[in-house]
């Protein structure tokens, strides 16, 4: 970023803030107005994590080893069915939007990523690529809300970032400065007042002053208070901006992907956006929930790049897609599979290099019956900091990880 | 106060009212609070006439629920029951809280509600999710060895972590798994191959007709290597094998610590070291544990007043116990799931994670638009009255000395002088019932958010 355009951005951050929290407010839109055209400049990075340990294999099918149909007599996707991208690997049938993203290099397949000693417990593993950190170590911040924090000047209500969802705030997001506000819809996101404007905005304001006294969990909570009501604010004003007229399937995942096409087209400066699919932990009856939970994420996906085209913002748009450990090669009992280790990691967006990278993990040299990862998820996180957000991964990371050759900016 | 400098005799050694920290409204407030979900204000007064360790004793131990509510508590249940749909459970237990004399046994069982989380969503089944709800309650203050004995034998939780398809051929370590991590010790306890083992020793734990079922044919009655032990463990002798080792009973006490006294920090070992002998000592019969925390030097004194964020449950069935409120429980069962407390639907198999994380710019929003539209709710009434009514039933009749009335039943925290003022303001300003706008306005105060 040069130094013209990060002044531009303090100044704007600070009016903008300014404008929020003064009692007398001008207009919110007039300073959008003014910051749009940096607003629609800045690149985007959207996380969707699938929560639950997604089943890799089933995902990025190595539909022609033998070892893989042994190992799962009722789960292997046949390989009639895959949509074949190498001699060796086919993407699950539900995933033809993906295939298509890939056809139009829109889609890199980075295999075989994980972390050393890999945790099978969901808390812990999320935890662990949420906070690059090990449990023995503090973890209170997100790589994500240390981004954020290290790359932007204190601003509240400035939303430089954004989870929507239902489930709690994803530890990626927190840090010690910035407020990242979650959303569970836009209808809902309002204080209710029942009177006129003038006692909305007096609610507003009282919930937003803050209290006398010294307490760190209060103090907590008046500063959420006072973000919250200024995202409000700030997301009914952005939120009033045209549809592209772009067709999305009724699912919860396509609904927020909408949600984010539709702000990142708006004035708003928000750089981070963050979207959660839950329900890959499949212990039982894998194959159906399986199929379905990929067709939501493929049908979403899609919808979601075709938006941003008609949008013509596809350009300034990354998606990283994530769970937190892929699945056991063998299946259990239950025809489904338990908690594994190494997985595939997707980026898509016009700036990837399309394709496969690294090798498939053997599936004979195992970790207790476990792919072994071969590229540490924080080489991904790197790649993402310095070349998508021009921003050092060192002091977000803890370590140095080399930037791997996945994207063309 | 230093936490990390706190004699540990000195704070679970029994509270003696002084000058310093007096028996007083507000602290029997803050124990109602924590103990139970609030007091109305006629306990209030009857409290502070007591002595407070009595009270503690009597709120822990006694059993106050006559037929008439068991009657009542049946026909709610059955009838929420009769609609098939999980969903429905949310209301009766509610209304279970806000009414019951037994107030900390309730409270007890939402912890563990939390702590064995199972979700309907996956259960669906409105009789097993209901079944489970009353053995947590039966066992909330009795034996947690039993409770988990329980729990592994239960429907509910068989179906949600997929035990009932836990095979011989093939154990399914889900079970195992959380029985180690989130239910007895903690992460990082064990090793994976504790989990593998552990999951052979329930395997043919079935149900049938909605009942536990062991199908020795399923069932691997082979020896296992679990926590360094070897032998042919049954099941039972797993998780008795799982409770004895040393993580177990410090485990309980942190979570249970937090529950009851702050969210943050977390407390140090040294400083639960009484708690952790206590509990082992009494071979896991939670009583005595809890009423020694309710009772302590340090549940009273700063490091556990308003020093805890309430979660949406707290919130709600504390608002209608402080002003004897009655309204449309389905609306507010559904309110209360979506600022993130869903009964018979937490988040996952962890329960809700509490503190900190109940707060989000949404659920914060959120929570004002509850009591909003709990006051505008036609059904809403206090102590079968209007808000005005009632209010001059407890001498209040002006603007003044309700927002002082209203700060000292709601808010754990005082409110200033100048934050009073500006509730009046706000509340004089407005075009609406006044003394509603000011009951919601000062629901939106982060000092609301404080238990």
């Amino acid at each position: 970023m040069n130094k013209n355009r990060r002044d531009f951005l303090v100044q704007g951050l600070a009016t903008t803030s300014l404008v929020s929290f003064g009692a007398a407010a001008p207009n919110f839109l007039q300073q959008a107005a003014l910051a749009a055209e940096d607003g629609k400049t800045q690149r985007v990075l959207l996380v969707v994590q699938l929560s639950g340990g997604n089943d890799g294999l089933n995902t990025v099918v190595p539909y022609k080893q033998p070892i893989y149909r042994q190992a799962r007599p009722t789960l292997a996707v046949p390989a009639a069915d895959v949509l074949s991208i190498s001699d060796e690997l086919g993407l699950h049938p539900a995933l033809g939007g993906l295939n298509d993203l890939l056809d139009d290099n829109q889609l890199a397949i980075i295999q075989g990523v994980g972390y050393p000693n890999p945790n099978r417990s969901h808390f812990e593993s999320m935890d662990i690529w949420h906070s690059c950190q090990r449990k023995t170590e503090v973890r209170e911040q997100g790589w994500l809300g240390r981004y954020l924090e290290a790359s932007l000047p204190a601003a509240e209500g400035a939303m430089p970032g954004l989870h929507l969802g239902r489930e709690k705030q994803p530890l990626a997001l927190r840090s010690r400065r910035v407020q990242v506000p979650s959303v569970q819809s836009l209808d809902q996101f309002r204080l209710l007042t029942g009177g006129q404007d003038s006692s909305g905005k007096s609610l507003e304001s009282l919930a937003s002053r803050k209290p006398e006294s010294r307490d760190d969990l209060l103090d907590f909570v008046a500063d959420s208070t006072r973000s919250a009501v200024a995202a409000s604010r700030q997301l009914a004003e952005a939120a009033r901006g045209k549809a592209s007229g772009v067709t999305y399937p009724e699912t919860a995942l396509a609904s927020k992907l909408q949600v984010v096409a539709s702000l990142i087209d708006s004035p708003l400066m928000t750089r981070i956006f963050y979207v959660t699919l839950d329900g890959f932990d499949t212990h039982a009856r894998q194959q159906g929930a399986h199929a379905s939970l990929l067709g939501q994420l493929n049908g979403a996906m899609a919808a979601f790049a075709s938006d941003l085209r008609a949008r013509d913002q596809a350009d300034r748009v990354l998606t990283l897609c994530f769970s937190e450990f892929g699945r056991r090669l063998k299946e259990n009992a239950s025809e489904g599979t338990d908690h594994g280790a190494a997985a595939p990691l997707l980026l898509i967006g016009p700036a990837v290099r399309a394709g496969l990278h690294g090798e498939l993990p053997s599936l004979e040299d195992l970790d207790q019956g476990d792919l072994k990862y071969h590229t540490d998820f924080r080489s991904v996180y790197s790649t993402v900091l310095e070349n998508w957000l021009q921003s050092k991964s060192r002091p977000v990371l803890g370590a140095d990880f080399q930037p791997l050759p996945l994207l063309d900016v | 106060m230093d936490i990390g400098r706190l004699d540990p005799d000195w704070a679970w050694a029994a509270y003696q009212p002084s000058a310093d920290v007096p028996w007083d409204r507000r602290a029997a407030a803050h124990l109602y609070r924590r103990a139970g979900f609030a007091a109305t204000p006629a306990q209030l007064n009857a409290a502070i006439k007591l002595d407070p360790l009595q009270l503690i004793r009597q709120l822990v131990n006694g059993r106050s629920e006559d037929q008439d509510f068991l009657q009542l508590m049946q026909a709610m249940v059955d009838s929420m029951i009769a609609t098939g749909n999980a969903g429905n459970l949310a209301p009766a237990w509610l209304y279970r809280m806000a009414e019951t004399e037994d107030q900390v046994r309730e409270k007890v069982t939402l912890f563990w509600h939390g702590h064995f989380a199972t979700g309907a969503e996956k259960v669906e089944d409105p009789v097993l999710m209901q079944a489970q709800n009353d053995m947590l309650r039966s066992h909330a203050l009795g034996s947690f060895r039993s409770m988990v004995q329980g729990i592994s034998r239960d429907a509910a939780m068989l179906v949600y972590l997929d035990s009932v398809s836990n095979r011989k051929t093939h154990p399914n370590e889900n079970y195992a798994r959380e029985l180690m991590e989130l239910f007895c010790l903690g992460e990082g306890q064990y090793t994976e191959t504790d989990i593998r083992e552990l999951a052979r020793c329930f395997t043919g734990w079935e149900i049938k007709n909605r009942q536990f079922r062991f199908n020795r044919y399923q069932h691997d009655f082979g020896s296992k290597t679990i926590l360094g032990a070897t032998e042919e463990f049954s099941g039972e002798q797993a998780i008795d094998l799982v409770l004895s080792q040393p993580a177990a009973a410090e485990f309980l006490v942190t979570k249970m610590v937090r529950f009851f006294l702050f969210d943050e920090p977390r407390a140090p070992r040294p400083l639960i070291e009484p708690l952790i002998k206590q509990l082992r000592d009494d071979d896991f019969q939670l009583a005595g544990t809890i009423e020694r925390m309710l009772s302590s030097n340090i549940f009273f004194s700063p490091l556990a007043r308003a020093r805890k964020i309430r979660s949406p449950v707290e919130l709600v069935v504390g608002l209608l116990r402080c002003l004897e409120i009655s309204t449309d429980m389905n609306a507010l069962a559904e309110d209360i799931r979506d600022i993130g407390q869903g009964l018979y639907y937490p988040p996952n198999v962890k329960g809700w994670d509490g503190g900190r994380s109940w707060i989000n710019s949404s659920t914060l929003l959120g929570r004002a638009n509850l009591v909003f539209r709990l006051l505008e709710n036609e059904k809403t009434r206090f102590a079968t009255q209007s808000l005005q009514q009632h209010l001059q039933d407890m001498g209040v009749d002006k603007l003044e000395s309700a927002a002082e009335w209203l700060a000292e039943h709601l808010l754990a925290v005082p409110l200033s002088e100048q934050r009073r003022a500006a509730l009046i303001e706000t509340a004089s300003a407005s075009k609406g019932p006044r003394l509603e706008r000011l009951l919601h306005s000062m629901t939106a105060l982060p000092e609301f958010q404080l238990s």
